[in-house]
C-alpha cells in the first residue's frame, strides 16, 4: 500500500497525540535559537511533564547526572536538538500509555523497540551521527505497527506471531494482516506530530533506502534504522541463524561497519536496553544475553545439519535399496526371458521346413510360435499373439504353447486342437486377456497343409509360380467365445512357402513412418522369397530395426518352406 | 485417450475417444467393469476411436465376458473404421453385438 493510500485509511485524527506541550518544546528546539522566556513558559505551563523531561535529561543513560534543574539549561548543556529527541521519547512512550488491549503485549513491544533503539545509537557512534537523534529515530521506527494494532484491535492477536518474525517476513506479514505497513503509517503520523523533515524521511523508508532520493545523514540515518531493525531481531526472531547472518552483512555492506563490531554492539545491547528503559521509566524483562543466544543459534545450526545428513543419509539407503530391487527385477526378468526362449523351439537346420524369429518390443514377449515333428513326419506348427505385453502376456503365451505341444502330440487335427485349447484357456483366462493364432500340421511328403486362423492376421501363401495368396481368420481368438468351433481349411504348397506373422510386422513402421500393412509384407516377401529363409527373416527384421521409431510391438515371423515336387 | 458418460433409457453409454492402447487401456476397463458392476447394461461407444491395439480389445472382452456371466447386455455403438479393422482382422466382429447407433439399439428393443 502506498503513503496516499495508508493517508486514506489511517486519518489523522486516529492517531495518539503528544501534550501540548511536548509539541510545543519540540517547535521551540526546531528554530534556530530557542529563547529563554519562550521555553520557560512552556515548562511552567505543564509541570508534570517539565519534571519528567528532567528526570530522564538528569539519568545516567543520557549522561546528565543531577546537572539540569530546567528547561532553557537542558538547552543549553545538551543542545536543542537532544532535548527535542528526549521529549519525542517521552511523548512516544507515554502517547500509548494506558491503554490495555488483550492478545498485545505492551512490556515486549517496548523491548523491542528498546533494542531498535540502542542498536540505532551504537551504530550512529560509529558513524559520527547524532546518537540521541538515532535512538529517537530507533525507538520510534517501528511505532507505526503500535499504531495499527491500536487502531485494530481484533488482529491484536497476530502480535506474537509479528513479534518472532525477521524484519523482512514482519513487513509482509503485517501488509497481509493490517493490509498498510509500520512505514506508512510512520509518515502520516510524522505530519501529524510535525517531525522534522529529516527524520521523518529516515523513519518513512527505512524498509527502501536505496529507493529513495536522500541526502548522505538522511541515507545513513535510514540505514542505520534498517541495520537495527536486523540486530534487535537476534533477540526476538525465531530463526536466528538467518537473522545473524543477514544483521552481519547489512551493517557491513551499507555502513562499512565490520563484523566484529557488529557483534560488540550485539553483545552490548541487553545491558544498554536495561538501562535506556530504566532511564525512561519504561518495564522491560530479565534480557537475555547474546552469548547465550549464539549458543543456542549454534546448537540449532548442528542440530539441522545432523538433520539433512540423516535426509542424506536416508536417501542414499533409499536409493540402493531401489537399485537393489531394480537389479532383482531385472534378474528375474533375465530368468523369465531365458524360460520364455527355451519354449521356443531349436532351430531345425537348413533342410528343415519351418523357421521362425521373434523379437521382442519389452522384455517379455507376447508373441510366440512353435513347431515340432510328430512320429508320422508330419509336422505341427503355431503362431501366436497375446493381447497386451510384459509379464501377464508371457505368462499366458507359456500357458497356450505347453497346451499345444502336449495336447498337439494327442490330437492330430489343429481344428479340434484349437478348440481344445480355447475351452481351456477360457476357463481360466483373466482381464479378458486372448490369444490370436494361427495353428496348422504339414505334411513334408504331399505339401499338404490343414489350417486354422483364429484371429491373427491371414497367413500369406507364396507360390512356386509366383501367386500369392491369404488365408484369413474365420474364428475368433483363443479365449473368447466358449464352445467357439475352430474350422481347419486343408491347402497344397506345391512347393511354395507359407509366411506366418504377428501383427507387430503388419502395424510396423517403415523408415518413413507409415505402417507396413499386410500388402506392404506381401510385396517384400515376393522380393525376399528367393533368398534362404533364415535370410529372408534377418532382412524383414532388419527392416523395422532401420525404422527411427523404436519397435511398438512384438515381432514374429514363421516362414513354412515346402520342398514337396522340387 | 478420453471418455464421456450418459444414460439413455437403461443403458449406461460410454463413448470413448482417441487412442485406446496398452497405456490408456487400463482406464477404459476400469470405466467398463465400473458401470457393469453397478449392474447397468453397457454401449460403447467407440466412434471416436483412432487407434485400438490388443489391449484395449481386451477390455472390451473382459467386459463382454462379465455382461454375460452377470446376465447384462454389453454392445459396441458406432464402430470407428480403425476399430472396426482391428475387430474384423481378429474376427472378434462377429463375436461383439455392434449397433450403428444408440437409437438403433432402442429401437429395436421396441
Amino acid at each position: 500500500m502506498s503513503a496516499d493510500a495508508a493517508l486514506k485509511t489511517i486519518k489523522p485524527s486516529d492517531l495518539p497525540s503528544p501534550p501540548q506541550a511536548a509539541i510545543e518544546i519540540m517547535r521551540a528546539c526546531s528554530t534556530r535559537e530557542p529563547r529563554t522566556r519562550e521555553l520557560s513558559r512552556i515548562a511552567s505551563s505543564d509541570p508534570q511533564l517539565t519534571a519528567e523531561i528532567l528526570r530522564v535529561v538528569n539519568s545516567p543513560f543520557f549522561g546528565m547526572a543531577n546537572k539540569i534543574q530546567s528547561i532553557p539549561r537542558a538547552v543549553t548543556v545538551l543542545g536543542q536538538r537532544a532535548l527535542r529527541s528526549l521529549v519525542l521519547c517521552i511523548s512516544v512512550r507515554d502517547s500509548m500509555s494506558g491503554r490495555e488491549i488483550p492478545g498485545f503485549d505492551t512490556t515486549q513491544y517496548w523491548e523491542d523497540a528498546l533494542r531498535r533503539a540502542v542498536a540505532a545509537r551504537m551504530l550512529g557512534q560509529l558513524v559520527r551521527l547524532d546518537p540521541d537523534e538515532c535512538f529517537t529515530a530507533g525507538l520510534l521506527q517501528d511505532f507505526g505497527m503500535l499504531v495499527m494494532i491500536y487502531l485494530q484491535p481484533e488482529w491484536a492477536g497476530m502480535w506474537s506471531e509479528l513479534h518472532q518474525q525477521d524484519p523482512v517476513s514482519r513487513y509482509s506479514l503485517e501488509r497481509d494482516t493490517f493490509e498498510n505497513t509500520h512505514d506508512n503509517v510512520i509518515k502520516v503520523l510524522s505530519k501529524a506530530w510535525s517531525l522534522p523533515e529529516d527524520l521523518a524521511l529516515a523513519l518513512g523508508s527505512h524498509h527502501h533506502c536505496d529507493d529513495v532520493v536522500m541526502q548522505e545523514e538522511q541515507s545513513k540515518l535510514c540505514k542505520i534504522l534498517y541495520s537495527s531493525d536486523w540486530m534487535a531481531a537476534v533477540f526476538s526472531a525465531s530463526d536466528k541463524n538467518l537473522v545473524l547472518d543477514q544483521c552481519r552483512e547489512l551493517p557491513n555492506e551499507c555502513l562499512g561497519i565490520s563484523q566484529d563490531k557488529v557483534d560488540e554492539i550485539l553483545a552490548a545491547m541487553p545491558e544498554q536496553v536495561a538501562e535506556a528503559a530504566s532511564a525512561l521509566g519504561l518495564h522491560v524483562t530479565q534480557q537475555q544475553d547474546f552469548e547465550q543466544i549464539m549458543r543456542d543459534a549454534n546448537v540449532r545450526l548442528v542440530e539441522e545439519n545432523t538433520t539433512y545428513q540423516e535426509l542424506t543419509w536416508k536417501l542414499e539407503k533409499a536409493l540402493k535399496e531401489r537399485d537393489r530391487l531394480a537389479e532383482e527385477l531385472n534378474k528375474e526378468l533375465e530368468l523369465a526371458r531365458e524360460i520364455q526362449q527355451s519354449l521356443q523351439p531349436k532351430d531345425g537346420g537348413d533342410d528343415f521346413p519351418l523357421t521362425g524369429i521373434n523379437i521382442a518390443a519389452k522384455e517379455l514377449s507376447g508373441d510366440f510360435y512353435d513347431f515340432f515333428s510328430l512320429p508320422d513326419g508330419r509336422i505341427y506348427f503355431n503362431i501366436g499373439d497375446v493381447s497386451g505385453k510384459g509379464v501377464y502376456a508371457a505368462l499366458l503365451m507359456a500357458k497356450t504353447i505347453s497346451l499345444f505341444h502336449c495336447l498337439g502330440k494327442q490330437i492330430h487335427d489343429p481344428g479340434i486342437l484349437l478348440s481344445q485349447i480355447n475351452d481351456e484357456i477360457c476357463e481360466t483366462s483373466i482381464r479378458g486377456m486372448f490369444i490370436t493364432m494361427i495353428a496348422g500340421l504339414y505334411n513334408p511328403k504331399t505339401g499338404n497343409v490343414s489350417l486354422v486362423n483364429a484371429g491373427n492376421p491371414p497367413a500369406l501363401v507364396l507360390k512356386a509360380d509366383g501367386k500369392v495368396g491369404a488365408f484369413e481368420a474365420d474364428a475368433p481368438p483363443i479365449g473368447v467365445v466358449p464352445g467357439a468351433e475352430f474350422t481347419k481349411k486343408e491347402l497344397n504348397l506345391k512347393g511354395g512357402s507359407l509366411y506366418m506373422f504377428s501383427d507387430g510386422v503388419s502395424e510396423g513402421r517403415t523408415a518413413s513412418g507409415e505402417m507396413l500393412g499386410i500388402r506392404g509384407f506381401m510385396k517384400m516377401i515376393l522380393k525376399l522369397n528367393k533368398l534362404a529363409p533364415k535370410e529372408q527373416l534377418k532382412k524383414i527384421v532388419g527392416f523395422f530395426q532401420q525404422s527411427s521409431e523404436p519397435i511398438r510391438d512384438d515381432i514374429t515371423v514363421l516362414l513354412l518352406r515346402d520342398h514337396h515336387g522340387k | 485417450m478420453e471418455y464421456e458418460i450418459k444414460t439413455e433409457g437403461q443403458y449406461t453409454i460410454l463413448m470413448i475417444s482417441g487412442e485406446v492402447d496398452l497405456y490408456y487401456s487400463p482406464r477404459a476397463r476400469e470405466q467398463i467393469l465400473k458401470h457393469l458392476g453397478d449392474k447397468k447394461h453397457l454401449l460403447v461407444d467407440l466412434s471416436g476411436v483412432e487407434y485400438i491395439d490388443s489391449s484395449g480389445v481386451a477390455s472390451l472382452v473382459e467386459g463382454l465376458q462379465l455382461a454375460k456371466s452377470s446376465q447384462l447386455e454389453f454392445g459396441l455403438i458406432g464402430v470407428s473404421d480403425a476399430a472396426m479393422q482391428v475387430l474384423q482382422l481378429a474376427r472378434l466382429d462377429k463375436v461383439f453385438p455392434i449397433h450403428a447407433s444408440v437409437s438403433e439399439r432402442l429401437d429395436s428393443n421396441k
